[in-house]
């Protein structure tokens, strides 16, 4: 700690601060343009120079970043300093005539009109390098910086063009102590393709709901994370709750029991040309229908065409991928009555008409055909025929919508042309494309379409070929939420059983490996789809762990030496079989 | 070496090249083979001799005979007279302006007699490209001494002891400097070199580079050496392309030879250097803008009250000295601190700051006969260098003034002209020694409008960064437009003092601190001439046209010329009328007082009031 | 009486016994000369269980195994299909005609299809005819003779 005298005040700071800090706690004010205190002092205004006294010798130095090690005195108005600053404020007067600060601080000081040459009476840049030392080092982006120098100095992007670097953060504008840097909006649009459940920020509690119910960084928009710099966040935060190391881990975790419930995917539209999705705005997928009509939306729920209009009409298309020959052959047994239910929220909604374009109606449920002939006493157009195209209405006043769906109208074997302003394709619901890893990773069986498969389709449909592991939900094929919940129900309950029972009841089949006509050639060991064999290195022979067996005999097939048995089915059972029937 | 009869010492420095000297090596080696002679004439390309107004030049030696503005033409003589038939041929050696006979040895003529080499000790004696003529003429032997005899304390100590100060502008000891470097915390550590030399007129650092780059490359291994440092910059302009050259070969011949790189004279100290191309910011001249544009970044001044021989490049302890200081410092070594101490003013004894010690290199321009680079010792008057070295005024004109420093120094008046050049003396009287530019003036030179030549030089080349040097230099440079347009008021003069001080005051880096020293210096020695501007409206020295009024004399208009009309139809104006065999008259009010008709007028008809 | 033939089936439990136990409470027909065994997976299936049929007077063996990619155990199916063909060179070389060894994929719900297969490979092998093993006689002394080194034979 050293004392300081400061316009008379004595003080005590510790070694190294700033003149400018040293003067704040005093109370003392010292005027600044350039300086703040998140960005290291660039001290490019001068405005802040100050007397520094030691014995006899005085100097003139920046109160931003001059740091303190000596006990000095320094003298923030004395009259070397007023008129060196007052000469300042009058060629920044000059400079940007039109900014407000520094208007108000050379009238603070007594000045109302520069002596010199105003180049732009509108100016409003001072150059003081805040917005570019934010770009820079605060944000890390780096899109604006100075260009040219001396008095044709300027603050600008490369070659004076919109610059793709620049993320639209605002920062600059932020710091910027004139004003001379403002935010317009480029793009006014609503994209209906970008809606997504909460806001791009960078800090966000991820859904509602969400537990826990707290914020988090996303790292993706978060510039802290990206650049390493900003952290305006940890800045700002009363609580210091911020933290930045925390990051993503990988823990083990030993477990009794895993239940599958990692659902399914969207079927991707856009490879059915027909349908013009992602080529026609107003063409939403089902999932995209869904998220608008979610209060959080950024449409607050509202149904509304790209241009923010009310749709006059909407035309909803089943079977989009599903119970088609070309993508999947399978019902993906949902699409039916959410298609319904979006019916009832248009109308409910909206004025507009509402067609529906299915192959066959599948309400099978509880209450679902009573939710059916409720959707037909509403007014809701169903037509038996599935959309063959859609395309852009040609314009025409008089037209009842900006797109046309062609398609045929079994019912009354007609070929139609349905004039709408919005399509929502319900599309099938598909085998997560990462399933087969797991499934790898687990040791449990995807299917040719890539559901899991259950251990028994009537017997064990919530069970897997491992023990220990259960399906819930649409992971393992198609399914609403009853069903998911109903299953997801019954896995939790094998799973307590698990937990409960403390101890493994094992299947009587299961393969032994004879450990004197064992070889030790190592071929079973590769070969067992459960990592059951492993090799004793002392004995020098494979040895099967009977509780990851699950007797599929794979290995008895291949063992050169027969060592190996399975257990009730054995060889010899085999063998006596073949012979009892044959002979 | 293969012993020759006669070795043509053949000056291949930039202003040399640029008067054709490849050409002039090419005739000579041709004329030399057809004559016979190869085997007893050898022509050697030497580094600038430093007399470029009279490039290019030519020294025979070991006869000492000087020969310069040599063309291809005169080859075949030259050979014919002076190498077969053993007669100099006067008609291509030097003659002083006022003299008849010509000087025929090179020692005799004054430019070089009164000068001293020092940092330039082997120019024009070595082939700057061939490693073995510098090692010839004792480079790298002050290496050896250091390296196998002396401890970095001890080098240190030395270079103290010498009284040795920073050659390019602050004159920082640069022993101090050492130290304060080897005792900084951090590693690794940097030597720089600067090399961007930026003044206008000034070629200091580019010919000590292009003449003996090994002189700097030593330098900066016993600098690196003392400080403890193995890894090196030099920081050259991108416009010194020959220069840049020379020293990529010198750096090549070096580490082929082990002088560079690692395990220099199996001592186990390691020391390479690395060239980088500054981009000709004038400002990056400064050590942190400098620093900054190794980085890779802006070239910009830094505001930091640190020193960067604690944090420099990349924050880390850096030592920074200009190409002369560290072509001093192997002479320092091999002769030793006492003999360089002997040279120059002061007393170092106290304090380092309390003398100059040595020699400068400053490069001469203006109004003098032998404009080119020149070493002088320190303490050696202006009088001497201007007239003396110089050779004077040319055309009988007047001396009035001789600006030091670069386009940042003071002009200094003809009662100063017998100041002893050296750091404290030149700051005293308002100037600097900067980096070793000298421009002198005559009476043709207006003070006002020398000074706003140069601030316009400043203002172009400030960054920007801070208000005074971006706002405050461009006021006053205003302010110096409107007074040599007549425009000027009474209180400008106060407020272009104003300004001088607030920009020196509050700048951030030396650039603006230096900038308004013309101003100030012409206002406190040439103040008369601002007063003749604002009151009179009249540029005593006819230089500030705006001010002028050109008329014609009738009488020799038409007697000496007939009326001949060129005037007439120069004028871009044409504000000028009359007809052949007769008088022709200027109109006043279309004037735009371009000055084009005195120029064009072979009779001197155009007169100026 | 016309030739009937002597098959054998042997299915996996998972898929084709359970599509076989579908065609047949489905009361499909199907022609009875196929006989099967159940293994757990057609990875189970040993050369040697082909080989002792074809011996025992089998005229034909088809093996039933899970669609590939829907093996309860994984890959037990690709390890079968990999078996196969080598088992029909070496039936090949022994002058057995290898359209007598079949593998076809069944799955639980395909009993149609079960059904279909056994009929069609039943009609295969009544065409093929009964099989005739050739006589092979053991001679023991024909036998290439190794001789055995001395500390083998101490031990």
């Amino acid at each position: 700690m050293i004392t300081v005298t400061i316009d008379g005040q004595k003080t005590e700071v510790e070694k190294e601060t700033t003149i400018l800090k040293a003067a704040d706690k005093l109370g003392i004010k010292i005027p600044t343009l350039c300086y703040n205190e998140l960005i290291e002092p660039y001290a490019a205004c001068r405005l802040c120079i100050v007397e520094v006294i030691r014995g006899k010798r005085s100097r003139l130095v920046t109160a931003c970043n001059y740091p303190l090690r000596q006990p000095v005195e320094v003298r923030t108005n004395s009259e070397r300093v007023m008129k060196l600053r007052r000469m300042n404020l009058e060629l920044l007067m000059a400079r940007a005539p039109a900014a407000k600060i520094v208007r108000e601080l050379a009238a603070e000081m007594g000045i109302e009109k520069t002596r010199f040459t105003i180049d732009n009476p509108e100016e409003t840049c001072i150059l003081c390098g805040l917005c570019v030392q934010v770009c820079e080092n605060l944000v890390g982006t780096g899109a604006i910086s100075f260009t040219d120098r001396g008095p044709d100095r300027k603050v600008a992007t490369p070659y004076d063009v919109t610059s793709d670097a620049c993320i639209l953060c605002g920062a600059c504008a932020h710091f910027c102590p004139t004003g001379h840097i403002q935010m317009t909006d480029i793009e006014e649009r609503i994209l209906h393709s970008e809606l997504t459940l909460g806001p791009n920020t960078a800090i966000s509690i991820p859904f509602r709901q969400a537990i826990p119910n707290a914020p988090r960084i996303n790292p993706d928009y978060c510039i802290h994370m990206k650049t390493g710099g900003c952290e305006i966040c940890s800045q700002v935060c009363p609580k210091e709750c911020i933290n930045y190391d925390d990051k993503d881990e990988f823990e083990e975790i030993e477990v009794s029991a895993v239940i599958v419930a990692t659902g399914f995917q969207d079927f991707d539209p856009a490879p059915m040309k027909q349908f013009g999705y992602g080529k026609y705005a107003n063409v939403l997928s089902a999932g995209e229908f869904e998220q608008m009509n979610n209060a959080a939306s950024p449409t607050s729920g509202r149904i509304v065409l790209e241009n923010g209009e009310e749709p006059r009409s909407i035309a909803i298309l089943h079977c989009i991928g599903s119970r088609d020959d070309n993508y999947h052959k399978y019902c993906s047994r949902v699409c039916c009555m959410y298609a319904l239910k979006f019916a009832h929220l248009v109308k409910e909604k909206t004025e507009a008409e509402v067609y529906q374009l299915y192959i066959d109606m599948r309400a099978f449920g509880k209450g679902y055909e009573e939710f059916y002939q409720r959707l037909l006493s509403e007014g809701v157009h169903v037509i038996r025929g599935k959309g063959a195209e859609i395309i852009p209405a040609p314009p025409d006043e008089s037209s009842e919508g900006n797109l046309l769906v062609h398609c045929e109208d079994t019912l009354i074997s007609k070929f139609r042309e349905i004039p709408v302003d919005m399509v929502i394709l319900c599309t099938a619901l598909e085998a997560r494309k990462d399933a087969p890893e797991l499934a790898r990773k687990l040791n449990i069986s995807t299917g040719a379409d890539g559901w899991y498969i259950e251990a028994h389709p009537k017997l064990a449909p919530v069970s897997t070929t491992t023990d220990g592991i259960y399906l819930a939900g649409a992971c393992q094929g198609p399914k609403d939420i009853p069903d998911s919940v109903a299953q997801g129900a019954a896995a939790a309950g094998h799973v307590i059983k698990i937990l409960n029972q403390g101890e493994l009841l094992m299947d009587a089949a299961y393969a032994v490996i004879q450990e004197e006509y064992c070889s030790g050639c190592k071929m079973c060991n590769g070969l067992c789809p459960y990592t059951a064999i492993s090799f004793d290195e002392e004995k020098k022979v494979s040895v099967i762990n009977a509780a990851l067996c699950k007797a599929c005999g794979t290995c008895v097939a291949a063992c050169p030496s027969g060592a190996i048995v399975a257990r009730h089915f054995t060889d010899e059972q085999i063998y006596a079989q073949i012979e009892g029937i044959l002979v | 070496m293969k012993p020759y009869r006669a070795n043509l010492m053949l000056c291949a420095g930039t202003g040399c090249v640029s008067n054709h000297s490849f050409l002039v090596r090419e005739a000579l080696e041709k004329e030399i083979k057809k004559r016979g002679l190869e085997n007893e004439i050898q022509v050697v390309i030497t580094g600038c001799d430093g007399f470029c107004a009279e490039g290019p030049l030519l020294i025979v030696q070991p006869e000492n005979i000087f020969y310069c503005r040599l063309t291809e033409k005169d080859v075949p003589l030259l050979v014919e007279e002076h190498f077969i038939k053993g007669r100099p041929v006067k008609k291509l050696m030097y003659t002083p302006p006022d003299a008849k006979a010509p000087v025929p040895k090179m020692n005799d003529i004054g430019f070089f007699k009164g000068q001293m080499l020092v940092a330039l000790r082997n120019r024009g004696l070595i082939d700057p490209e061939n490693i073995d003529e510098a090692i010839a003429r004792d480079a790298y032997k002050a290496i050896a001494k250091v390296l196998t005899s002396m401890s970095p304390e001890e080098v240190i100590q030395e270079i103290k002891d010498s009284g040795l100060r920073g050659r390019g502008g602050g004159g920082f000891p640069t022993g101090i400097k050492w130290e304060s470097c080897r005792n900084a915390e951090g590693e690794p550590k940097y030597v720089i070199c600067n090399a961007d030399e930026g003044d206008p007129g000034a070629f200091m650092d580019r010919n000590i580079i292009e003449s003996d780059p090994h002189s700097v490359l030593e330098g900066m291994v016993i600098g690196a050496y003392a400080i403890g440092v193995s890894e090196g910059y030099v920081y050259i302009r991108h416009e010194y392309p020959l220069a840049r050259d020379r020293l990529h070969i010198a750096i090549d011949q070096a580490r082929d030879y082990g002088l560079l790189g690692k395990n220099i004279f199996d001592t186990g100290f390691n020391f390479d250097i690395e060239i980088v191309r500054g981009a000709g910011a004038f400002v990056c001249g400064e050590s942190t803008a400098l620093m900054a544009s190794i980085e890779g970044r802006v070239g910009e001044p830094r505001a930091k009250y640190v020193h960067t021989v604690e944090h420099g490049l990349w924050n880390l302890p850096t030592c920074l000295n200009n190409v002369e200081t560290w072509a001093n410092v192997p002479g320092i070594i091999n002769r030793g601190a006492e003999w360089f101490a002997s040279i120059g003013t002061g007393d170092i004894s106290e304090s380092p700051w309390g003398g100059s010690k040595g020699t400068k290199v400053f490069s001469l321009t203006g109004k003098v006969y032998n404009t080119g680079l020149v070493e002088v010792p320190m303490g050696i008057t202006l009088r001497d260098i201007v007239f003396e070295v110089g050779g004077g005024i040319p055309d009988g004109k007047e001396f009035k003034s001789v600006q030091t420093g670069g386009p940042s120094g003071g002009f200094l008046p003809a009662d100063l002209l017998d100041l002893q050049v050296d750091f404290e003396q030149l700051t005293e009287a308002g100037s600097m020694m900067g980096s070793g530019g000298m421009v002198v003036m005559d009476e043709d030179n207006c003070m006002v409008d020398m000074a706003r030549y140069f601030l316009a030089f400043t203002q172009g080349e400030s960054c920007g960064k801070c208000t005074p040097c971006r706002d405050g230099v461009k006021a006053m440079l205003e302010i110096l437009i409107r007074i040599t347009e007549g425009k000027g008021v009474e209180e400008d003069l106060d407020l272009l003092e104003e300004l001088s001080h607030f920009v020196i005051d509050s700048s951030l880096c030396a650039l603006g601190g230096s900038a308004p020293n013309p101003v100030l210096t012409s206002l406190k020695y040439f103040r008369e001439e601002y007063e003749a501007h604002i009151r009179d409206k009249k540029c005593p020295a006819r230089a500030c046209r705006q001010l002028n009024v050109y008329t014609i004399d009738p009488e020799i208009c038409v007697s000496k010329g007939h009326g001949c009309g060129v005037c007439r139809r120069e004028c871009p104006d044409n504000a000028i009328t009359g007809e052949k065999n007769k008088t022709h008259f200027i109109n006043q009010d279309a004037c735009e007082k371009c000055g084009v008709c005195f120029d064009v007028c072979k009779f001197d008809a155009i007169q100026i009031t | 009486m016309s030739f009937e033939p002597k098959i054998l089936g042997l299915l996996c439990n998972w898929c084709s016994y359970t599509g076989a136990d579908l065609a047949g409470t489905a009361r499909m027909k199907y022609p009875p000369n196929m006989r099967s065994v159940r293994v757990m997976c057609s990875g189970r299936v040993d050369p040697g269980f082909i080989l002792e049929a074809f011996r025992s007077g089998a005229d034909g063996v088809l093996i039933c195994g899970c669609h590939p990619g829907d093996c309860h155990y994984v890959e037990g199916n690709y390890k079968c299909m990999r078996r196969i063909p080598l088992t029909q060179m070496l039936l090949k070389g022994m002058g057995i005609d290898p359209k007598r060894l079949r593998l076809e994929w069944v799955s639980a719900s395909e009993g149609a299809r079960f059904m279909e297969i056994v009929t069609e490979f039943t009609e295969q092998i009544r065409e093929l005819g009964p099989l005739e093993l050739q006589d092979w006689e053991f001679i023991p002394e024909e036998l290439e003779t190794v001789e055995i080194s001395e500390p083998h034979k101490e031990s």
